[in-house]
């Protein structure tokens, strides 16, 4: 045992490494290490992040949903118009006499202003027939084959009130036509009656006109909402979507980096990363590397949804005529500055809670217990977006303004006030200082956590030690 | 110079990890950190690292602090192997060496040479999970050293390794340590320890015992040992009148005793062949470095036996 000791090559190292080998850090080539690192992590993070299997599955069924979501206007469209055949055939059978002292012509032309308004297509909704007492029995029977939609009865009663009859193929709950002939009927019959009061054409004319009503809207006007409704419209809906959007998306690549981190941690290869790079390196490559993956994503599925609403004009030109699609593609000029803020404040919320969890990642031993880490921020994300969401109805309240300046909230608050069109500039110019003020604060105390959480695989530390970790 | 530790001491809440440690690890040698479970061995190599912060005393590189000295000077393999489980071979490897500065085309030059050295290139395309345990030690072992670093730190690199394994990282260990580097690693495995290294330190407790040249250590100890077998005299009671001489052990292939430091060996000899004994073996051995652990670590295991080293 002891003689092997000599195996040992005891002799001095051939290569002489000279001493200043070692040398400190230069201080001209830190930002440029810095830079390199990042990048390498960056990198390293997208790759992870976009080969993962659930990153794959996840932009799939976004693909699909945003593909079967632009599709489904134009089924539904090429559904109905299959269901309904362009015009409902109205067969009046007038064993009245004269009502409201119309012959069967002119009973025939009110019928049909009362269905089909002041409408004049060549193709009306409903096509109206009046005759007088034939063949009951063979229409009764088309009705039933379906040649007929709507077979319609008059008769008078002994005290002269009109009697009608309604035959129709479906039941009460499903008869589509039904609310318009108790409508019809309810005027025929209220056209006879005044005729047999003896009312002249004028008075029932002054009868019918329509009331002089004047709408007076009381709620104060707080600014110029000038634009006209489609563009508030949409505006509201962007800001609804946007919301949910930046919910969404920010919930998932959060946690993404919270789980990256819990992963690192877990398979312990934090312990030889902080050797080669700094714990501020690592977070920012690990959020940026995610934060890109995800915007891939997402610009994936914006560029295919695009691309399938592109798609619906020229098949609904082919469906239903050059004229018959009902899509209308209004980009209109306030979606477009709503859309880049959906950008920037993606990006900037993103980052923000991004931030926040990565330090909660590292906080955490395994990766499993990273979901349980990440509530908190979470809980403040989600409190946001819940009052993006009310906040639509209300974008010009107090609550709401005061909301939209709290760097947590700002990115699904102040979407919606943008969208709702009430927002001074230099409101929007101040939250993007605020919010890289306080992500710049949140990397910074994220990173010291970082830090000391690398070797913390014990129990949850309290409050009190994540001050004293932080402090080192 | 090379690596020292001055009087280093470091607590978590109420435990004292390490007390008062001193050491010197000369530049280019192999150093052996040995010591029970939970005696401080990680806890030092971290501190070496940078990784934690001593509560007090210095730690220097060729009288400059550790912690101003360049990262990529460092290779350190952690105790619980650390690599992505999900990343390829040699992206993993390349990542980590880029990331410790060395350039692409050097990284991949020196992977290749690696992988081929450990004899492990069908294997680059895999990712690390998919590795046994013996090829992801190898693959970590390469994380450690693939960036050129003057300074490796291992931590118990040969657990779990059979010995094929064992074996290569041995022949990679003597190829670092003719490149100049400095190697540290901690094992519980003390005829390793015995085999590779010049210089030892045994830690109980947060506290060195023993340090010094493998062979220092063994002449303190130098209780000289003497192992006899006679062919014809299995038992060879006699022994145990003979003064200065004290049996230790009698086992079936010989007879074990310590033996005073100034008696001469030779009456031993004398002795059996004046007893017509047939000898088929004489062997005087140093005490191996197991026999200190055990009776140093053991005593200072003693609550009330304050451990006071020196070597």
């Amino acid at each position: 045992m002891s003689q092997k000791i000599t195996e040992t090559p005891v002799s001095a190292p051939p290569e002489q490494e000279q001493p200043q080998a070692v040398t400190v850090d230069a201080g001209g080539s830190r930002l440029q290490n810095n830079i390199r690192n990042m990048r390498l992590i960056i990198v390293r993070e997208y790759k992870a992040q976009i080969r993962q299997l659930s990153f794959k599955i996840t932009t799939v069924i976004f693909l699909l949903l945003v593909i079967i979501g632009s599709f489904v206007p134009t089924v539904v469209q090429l559904i109905t118009s299959h269901n309904k055949p362009q015009q409902t055939s109205v067969r009046v059978v007038n064993n009245a006499g004269s009502v409201a002292g119309l012959d069967n012509a002119s009973l025939s032309r009110s019928i049909g202003t009362i269905l089909n308004g002041a409408s004049t297509s060549s193709t009306p909704t409903f096509a109206i027939t009046v005759s007088s007492s034939d063949e009951l029995a063979s229409l009764q029977k088309q009705v039933k084959d379906g040649k007929l939609d709507v077979l319609l009865v008059l008769e008078r009663a002994s005290d002269q009130t009109l009697r009608f009859t309604y035959y129709s193929n479906s039941n009460a709950e499903s008869d589509g036509n039904l609310s318009q002939v108790q409508s019809l009927v309810q005027q025929l019959n209220a056209l006879d009656k005044m005729h047999r009061l003896g009312l002249t054409q004028a008075q029932i004319g002054s009868l019918y006109a329509a009331p002089n009503l004047s709408l007076v809207d009381v709620q104060p006007k707080s600014g110029q909402d000038t634009r006209p409704e489609s563009e508030i419209v949409a505006g509201y809906l962007l800001a609804y979507a946007g919301d949910i959007l930046v919910f969404i998306a920010v919930t998932l690549y959060g946690m993404g980096v919270a789980m990256g981190v819990g992963e690192e941690k877990g398979s312990r290869v934090m312990e030889i990363l902080v050797n080669a790079a700094t714990p501020l390196q690592l977070m920012v490559g690990k959020v940026v590397g995610i934060g890109a993956a995800g915007l891939t994503q997402l610009g994936a599925v914006v560029v295919i949804g695009i691309g399938a609403f592109l798609l619906q004009i020229p098949l609904q030109s082919v469906l239903f005529g050059p004229h018959g699609g009902n899509l209308t593609l209004s980009v209109t000029s306030a979606a477009i500055p709503v859309l880049l803020f959906l950008l920037l404040y993606f990006i900037l919320g993103f980052l923000l809670y991004a931030t926040i969890m990565a330090g909660a990642g590292a906080l955490v031993k395994r990766q499993e217990e990273a979901r349980n880490a990440v509530q908190l921020p979470l809980m403040l994300l989600m409190g946001g977006y819940i009052a993006g969401e009310i906040g639509v109805y209300y974008a010009s309240s107090t609550w709401m303004k005061v909301l939209s300046f709290i760097p947590f909230f700002t990115p699904t608050t102040m979407l919606v006030r943008i969208a709702g069109g009430q927002v001074a500039w230099w409101e929007i110019v101040i939250t993007i200082p605020l919010m890289l003020i306080t992500i710049a604060l949140c990397a910074w105390i994220s990173a010291r956590i970082y830090r000391s959480g690398i070797l913390m695989y014990g129990q949850k530390p309290t409050l009190r030690q994540l001050v004293k970790l932080m402090g080192r | 110079m090379g690596l020292v530790l001055e009087h280093i001491d470091k607590s978590f809440d109420q435990f004292r990890a390490i007390q008062d440690l001193s050491m010197e690890v000369k530049e280019g040698t192999i150093f052996g950190f040995l010591g029970a479970n939970g005696a401080g061995k990680t806890t030092t190599m971290r501190m070496i690292l940078d990784i934690l912060r001593p509560d007090r005393g210095s730690i220097t590189w060729n009288g400059q602090d550790v912690r101003t000295v360049t990262r990529r000077n460092w290779g350190y393999l952690p105790e619980e192997r650390g690599l992505y489980p999900k990343m390829r071979v040699d992206e993993q490897l390349l990542f980590l060496a880029r990331l410790n500065g060395l350039a692409k085309q050097a990284a991949e030059r020196e992977l290749n040479d690696w992988l081929e050295r450990f004899q492990i290139t069908s294997y680059r395309k895999k990712k690390v999970e998919e590795l046994s345990k013996g090829n992801q030690q190898k693959v970590q072992f390469l994380a450690t050293i693939l960036h050129d670093p003057l300074i490796l730190i291992m931590d118990e690199p040969f657990s779990g390794l059979d010995p094929v394994n064992a074996n290569v990282l041995r022949e990679a260990f003597f190829e670092m340590h003719r490149r100049g580097k400095t190697i540290i690693f901690s094992t519980h495995q003390l005829e390793q320890a015995e085999e590779m290294c010049q210089d030892i330190l045994i830690i109980n407790k947060g506290q060195a015992v023993i340090q010094g040249s493998v062979r220092e250590v063994k002449r303190q100890h130098g209780r000289n040992v003497v192992r006899l077998k006679l062919d014809n005299d299995a038992e060879a009671s006699w022994l145990d009148s003979l003064a200065g001489v004290q049996v230790t052990k009698r086992r079936q292939d010989y007879i074990e005793m310590q033996i005073q430091a100034d008696l001469n060996p030779n009456l031993i000899v004398e002795a059996a062949l004046q007893h017509g004994g047939i000898i088929s073996r004489f062997e005087l051995a140093e005490p191996s470095l197991t026999d200190i652990f055990i009776e140093r670590v053991g005593a200072a295991a003693q609550p009330d036996a304050p451990a006071v080293l020196s070597a």
